[in-house]
């Protein structure tokens, strides 16, 4: 939903001039992956491991609850994303749509093998494309857009600029993504024999993601901009395949939308409850039965639930979804920190510590990261919610 | 189990895990015994914050990125808060 949501309204405000940011974003998420991938497959431990080690019980619980209030602002984000796809689908009421989105998602994920769920919110997901083919078609000026690949501000809102390229950092660098990819690391059993796995992964799983922003932000650039249409519903954001690509784009769009929010949903929930066992020494897993872990599987039902009140309240999952980036933003430090310094500490990671490139992006992403979360709520104040 | 370890570093907040694995809590704080050779001598460790859990160190099969116990986590009434929750999903289907 962050992605969908920033990619698009940044597009549609500022054309192509903030996909630097993206890539900016990109690299950020990939370096931080890496490490937390890395420091599973050598050491063990899942990123809320290496919190409540490194910052103690109470410097650690703070973390926690910073990272549970990012996360379930996140699922009711995503929760109420797939209601609204589901009334653009079927037109049946709102409110109805998402106690069934959640009851739905809920038995799903109970049933069906963790395997199955990857791959089916993955590959339909991928329908995503859409607008790739899309931004091609709507024959955007390419050497705008490879100008936009250079860091520039050609505006007379720079406060709203910044606003957009925190936004944009905060989606493309969600926490909840290395909470879930580092528990899953240790779940299989990750050794440094993996660390080649790991890397590629980071790279082409991250980079497809970065690849699909790039297309958002292209549409909405092509075809937002010139109309001065800003995307306040999500609706929006779908016509911008179907305005080049008829019905089947829409139909692509809302489906490709459908299942990749439903499946960051899934991700979500499962990152705040891998977060609360880790912490606490629960047991955890995403490939345990329910019984196997009974107090992690509680607490994804229990967000799931939570998730659903928030939304059922008649908010609109695009504020959510802004306020769940830019609060992700803040919370950013809390877990990168530990893990930088972790991945740093040989005692942990023998020869496999950050080597010197892996510090310098480290630490140039510590800093970048310390930056926005400083600036995320004031420019969320002084921009009036990115209004302008 | 005389080799030394950097107690707040390399003990406490460790996952403590049973001899079949399971994950059963995080050392909390640690019981002290005494300080030989000038070093500090580990009697126990005391695992979960509320219904503190004694683990005496003679429990303790090896540390590594986690404690590994010799036992299974019932013995020492260690993991009662997975094992409260369980019953609620035991009698659902596909559980």
């Amino acid at each position: 939903m962050g992605d969908l949501v920033f990619n698009a309204a940044a597009g549609a405000v500022f054309g192509y001039q903030l996909l630097w940011v993206v890539v900016v974003g990109v690299v950020g998420i990939i370096t931080y992956s890496e490490m937390c991938g890395r420091v599973a497959a050598v050491s063990k431990r899942a990123v809320f491991d290496a919190v409540r080690e490194r910052l103690g019980y109470k410097v650690g619980l703070v973390a926690l609850v910073a990272a549970q209030i990012v996360n379930l602002m996140t699922l009711a984000a995503e929760v109420g994303g797939v209601a609204v796809v589901l009334r653009l689908l079927s037109g049946l009421p709102y409110r109805a749509l998402i106690v069934l989105g959640v009851v739905v998602l809920v038995l799903v994920i109970w049933a069906l093998p963790f395997e199955y769920l990857e791959r089916i919110f993955g590959y339909v997901g991928l329908c995503l494309i859409v607008f790739a083919v899309a931004a091609v078609k709507l024959n955007p000026d390419w050497g705008a857009v490879a100008r936009g690949f250079v860091p520039s501000a050609e505006t007379g809102d720079l406060l709203l600029y910044c606003y957009f390229a925190v936004g944009l950092l905060g989606a493309a660098m969600t926490p909840y993504e290395v909470y879930f990819y580092s528990s899953g690391a240790v779940e299989e059993g990750w050794t440094p024999s993996d660390l080649r796995t790991n890397k590629a992964n980071a790279i082409i799983g991250y980079g497809l993601g970065g690849f699909l922003s790039f297309a958002l932000m292209i549409s909405a650039g092509a075809l937002l901009l010139p109309h001065g249409i800003t995307p306040d519903f999500l609706g929006t954001v779908a016509l911008m395949a179907q305005s080049p690509l008829g019905e089947i784009g829409l139909f692509l769009a809302l489906i490709g939308m459908l299942f990749a929010v439903g499946g960051a949903a899934l991700d979500v929930a499962f990152s705040g409850a891998y977060s609360l066992a880790q912490f606490f020494g629960w047991e955890w897993g995403k490939y345990r039965q329910p019984t196997g872990a009974p107090r992690f599987t509680l607490t994804w039902l229990v967000l799931f639930g939570l998730a659903g009140l928030v939304i059922l309240t008649g908010v609109d999952p695009i504020l959510v979804t802004e306020f769940s980036v830019i609060f992700s933003a803040v919370a950013l430090p809390l877990t990168y920190v530990p893990i930088l310094l972790v991945a740093n500490d040989r005692a942990y990671m023998g020869s496999y510590a950050n080597g010197k490139l892996g510090n310098v992006f480290g630490v140039v992403y510590l800093f970048v990261i310390l930056v926005i979360a400083v600036a995320a709520v004031p420019l969320l104040l002084l921009t009036n919610l990115g209004q302008g | 189990m005389s080799r030394p370890i950097d107690l707040a570093l390399g003990l406490l907040d460790h996952q403590v895990v049973d001899c079949e694995g399971r994950r059963c809590g995080k050392v909390d704080d640690l019981e002290l015994a005494g300080v030989r050779d000038g070093r500090p001598v580990v009697a126990e460790l005391l695992v979960g914050r509320r219904r503190t859990v004694h683990v005496p160190w003679d429990a303790v099969a090896k540390v590594d990125s986690a404690v590994h116990l010799k036992v299974r986590a019932a013995e020492l009434r260690l993991g009662r808060g997975d094992d409260r929750v369980r019953p609620w999903f035991a009698r659902l289907p596909l559980s």
